[in-house]
């Protein structure tokens, strides 16, 4: 039973980096990847993405996470393959043609969004969302108040994932067809939806944040935390890596 | 000791006050029960002891509730809950962590409880409602009663003079709300704690509490000892509180001039006194 | 006729949740499935209306196995009342709700208008109303109501008195039984054994994903060793009825020894003690009728 982006517990050498390590060496990852077109470069960003995911016995979690990018990347894919009439000419269309430089494009966009967001989502698997926001605001001082408010609204995001199923499967027993029929179809049964979890939206974050209150949240200050999150070895080794493949990635695009 | 005088209070967006002329005092170390049928004002008067009434929701509040003499109105949420621990009714969204020593730490890092009286604190709260086991635990892992009791632990780490609970049981099974009034009732008797709870396992509070209050449409229609209050059977039935059924069945005999004993409040004490009545 | 046939299920396909359940619902039965929370009985009614399919197994809806009926089709049969009415409600009005079920088997005609218009006079509510203004029980009655006025020949109710006070819990209770009598079957989870004692008339108990007791239901809760195993306590009641003989021999062989319900309790006690006064009225007439007998000498001359 383990849901979306929730944290799932472990004792690998990414469970055990500095949370602030893990972030920032998903967004440079992120950044090299958007940064150069090079599709081998991209592939082997995939092929390290996918070996830190094994690294951590992450891989079922992330193989969903990449069919769903996947999805989303093929629109995207598509749409460029449309509108970009660049290389050889290979397919007439109407306002222009595919060309094979299009393919290459559409390829790149698919292996690029992939590669991209494993880092970003694993770190939210290997990383308890409290020790994020704590590390956030022992090691880069970031108020508490912009930390919490992040780690709460990512913290709610099962609760609500787990609310929308309770709300379709009861939907479900009064004999709404969600399994039948195209995606228009099973949005437009879903708009109905958002009524009751809106309202338990609204209610569950307003007891939360009175909850939180009533638990001295507006105390807490940056000597707070009672863990520490020091910088290791291991740490500014990562961090290197992250800016080696940053670097990498620029000289790629440059030359 | 709680002490509440002539509380009225009325939410802004309704036309009517919820609690009406509520006066009640509640010693220390007592074991309080709240029950009352739905919208009688149970819920609001649990918020009006840990401050939530009237810090955090706009509306017309006359005279004055005092926690150990500090009167709620003048004392900031805060401070309040320093003295007051709550457990919501919605647990899941009290929860601020996905780890149970997380939770647990929450509440303690922002009072700066000194660090090296954390680790004391955390396992002293874990045992107390016997989930040690639990602590390297994921919360959503957990079972309802489970959840339930790191609600409590959590709160239990921060020391409260007064624990308020909003229907801790509702979402549970009869083996496992017996055991959370088992635990509760075990820590706040070692700790002089004084528990106020709102429930409507009726049962249940007529073995566990040493003061029973009946709230009816914002006012106190009974409040006593079980065994007083549970004499007026037929009058809680009829505003929507049903006694245990052996207390039911030795009112019945009582007035039926076969039992002349004290109110039986379980089915021990009722099968002892009717034992008697054979006798 | 609901039935289980060696029902193996779980919601991953690696945790089993049911270990083999073989059971049998008669049409126009009240079955009660008791057990501790995790017993897997959330997870039964789910299989009952095809929420969930089994992994092993089958679950046959009047014959027809619930793998091979449309979500329309299951939910024609079975009506299900969730524990959370807020799940369920999703219109602007009490009027809408109600109609919402029909709509959603694609049966939205005059018919269905005339349906609604008459449980929304049955059940007192006011059509125009907002679901999400109501108060929790009224809102528990609404969603009982969405479900009645479809009236599914079968209808399954978690926990329907969970979170509702004494008064709002009559009520609800009033009108599943009023269903029932009306023929309808009705399968329901519930951890108020009180409850369970007014109104069941068969009980399921569960443990750890198996079915470790069924039967008529005073025979089921009286049977005071398989309910300690699922850890669940008998009714009141029936808890004395069963202790009073073991503490007092009296009441051994008295109708004490066999009441379930409080009227039968209250009876048998005053039975008892009558026939205990009866016994003393008769023991201290023999003792009067032995005085003169005793102390009658022929006295001398």
């Amino acid at each position: 039973m383990d849901g979306f982006l929730e944290y799932v517990p472990g004792n690998s050498f990414l469970h055990r980096l500095n949370p602030v390590t893990k972030i920032a060496f998903a967004i440079m990852f992120a950044i090299a990847c958007f940064c150069t077109g090079n599709l081998v470069f991209l592939c082997l960003m995939l092929a390290l993405g996918l070996a830190l995911a094994a690294s951590c016995s992450m891989m079922r979690q992330t193989l969903g996470l990449m069919r769903a990018v996947l999805a989303f990347s093929l629109v995207l894919a598509v749409l460029l393959l449309l509108t970009t009439p660049k290389g050889d000419l290979l397919v007439e269309l109407p306002w222009g043609y595919i060309g094979s430089d299009s393919i290459l494009a559409a390829v790149v966009t698919v292996i690029r969004l992939e590669a991209a967001a494993i880092p970003l989502f694993l770190t939210f698997y290997v990383t308890k969302m409290t020790d994020l926001s704590n590390s956030f605001v022992k090691v880069l001082h970031v108020p508490y108040r912009y930390a919490f408010t992040f780690a709460s609204t990512v913290h709610f995001i099962p609760v609500f994932m787990n609310d929308m199923r309770g709300i379709m499967e009861a939907q479900t027993a009064r004999g709404v067809e969600f399994d039948q029929g195209g995606m228009v179809r099973k949005i437009r049964l879903m708009v109905p939806l958002c009524v009751p979890l809106l309202i338990s939206s609204v209610r569950k974050t307003n007891s939360s944040a009175i909850a939180a209150e009533v638990r001295g949240f507006n105390l807490r200050t940056r000597e707070s935390g009672y863990k520490r999150y020091p910088m290791t070895g291991a740490d500014w080794a990562v961090i290197a890596l992250g800016v080696v493949v940053l670097a990498a990635a620029i000289a790629l695009s440059l030359l | 000791m709680i002490e509440i005088e002539d509380l009225t209070f009325q939410y802004r967006e309704s036309d009517a006050p919820v609690i009406e002329d509520m006066s009640l005092s509640i010693p220390s170390g007592a074991f309080a029960g709240i029950i009352g049928a739905a919208g009688s004002g149970k819920s609001t008067l649990t918020y009006a002891l840990n401050g939530i009434v009237p810090h955090c929701y706009p509306g017309d509040f006359y005279g004055s509730v005092r926690i150990d003499g500090n009167d709620t109105c003048d004392t900031t949420l805060t401070d309040l809950s320093q003295m007051v621990g709550s457990v919501c009714q919605d647990i899941d969204s009290q929860f601020v962590s996905a780890v149970v020593e997380d939770e647990m730490l929450y509440g303690l890092e922002n009072y700066g409880v000194p660090h090296d009286q954390i680790e004391g604190r955390v396992q002293e709260a874990l045992e107390a409602m016997g989930i040690a086991d639990l602590r390297q635990r994921l919360i959503a892992s957990l079972s309802g009663g489970q959840k339930q009791k790191v609600a409590i632990a959590s709160i239990l780490a921060m020391r409260p003079s007064v624990l308020v609970l909003d229907e801790p049981t509702a979402e549970l099974d009869p083996a496992s709300s017996r055991n959370v009034f088992a635990l509760l009732s075990h820590y706040a008797e070692a700790h002089g704690t004084t528990v106020v709870v709102v429930e409507q396992k009726i049962a249940l509070l007529s073995e566990f509490t040493d003061l029973l209050v009946v709230v009816e449409a914002g006012r106190i229609r009974f409040a006593g000892a079980p065994e007083e209050v549970l004499a007026h059977s037929e009058e809680l039935l009829e505003i929507g509180v049903n006694c245990p059924r052996c207390t039911t069945l030795m009112n019945r005999l009582a007035a039926g001039g076969l039992y002349a004993g004290p109110v039986c409040t379980d089915v021990p004490s009722a099968c002892r006194a009717l034992c008697e009545v054979a006798a | 006729m609901i039935e289980f046939l060696d029902v193996h299920a779980s919601y991953d396909g690696t945790t089993p949740i049911l270990k083999g359940i073989d059971l049998t619902i008669e049409d126009g039965e009240f079955v009660a499935f008791v057990g501790t929370n995790g017993a897997g009985k959330s997870t039964a009614m789910r299989l009952v209306n095809g929420l969930l399919k089994p992994d092993r197994g089958a679950v046959l809806i009047d014959g027809v196995p619930t793998t091979q009926l449309k979500t329309s089709e299951l939910a024609r049969r079975v009506g299900f009342l969730f524990q959370n009415p807020d799940r369920q409600i999703c219109s602007s009005t009490v009027r809408d709700e109600l109609l919402f079920g029909f709509q959603a088997v694609g049966r939205l005609d005059d018919e269905a208008r005339r349906r609604v218009d008459q449980i929304i006079e049955e059940f007192r509510f006011d059509g125009d109303a907002d679901p999400f203004l109501l108060n929790r029980g009224t809102r528990q009655l609404l969603a009982l109501a969405s479900i009645v006025v479809l009236a599914p020949p079968v209808v399954v109710l978690d926990e329907p008195t969970t979170g509702l006070d004494f008064c709002e819990c009559v009520k609800v209770m009033g009108i599943i039984s009023q269903l029932h009598r009306a023929g309808t079957t009705v399968i329901m989870v519930c951890h108020d054994m009180e409850v369970v004692a007014d109104f069941a008339e068969r009980v399921v108990v569960m443990t750890d994903g198996r079915v470790v007791d069924q039967g008529p239901t005073f025979d089921v809760l009286r049977n005071r060793k398989t309910l300690d195993e699922a850890d669940l306590v008998p009714p009141q009641m029936v808890d004395v009825s069963l202790l009073l003989p073991v503490m007092e021999p009296r009441f051994a062989g008295t109708s004490v020894a066999t009441a379930n319900t409080l009227a039968e309790m209250q009876a048998a006690i005053e039975d008892v003690a009558a026939g205990g006064a009866a016994a003393m009225a008769a023991s201290e007439k023999d003792a009067l009728d032995d005085v003169p007998f005793q102390g009658s000498e022929r006295k001398e001359r």
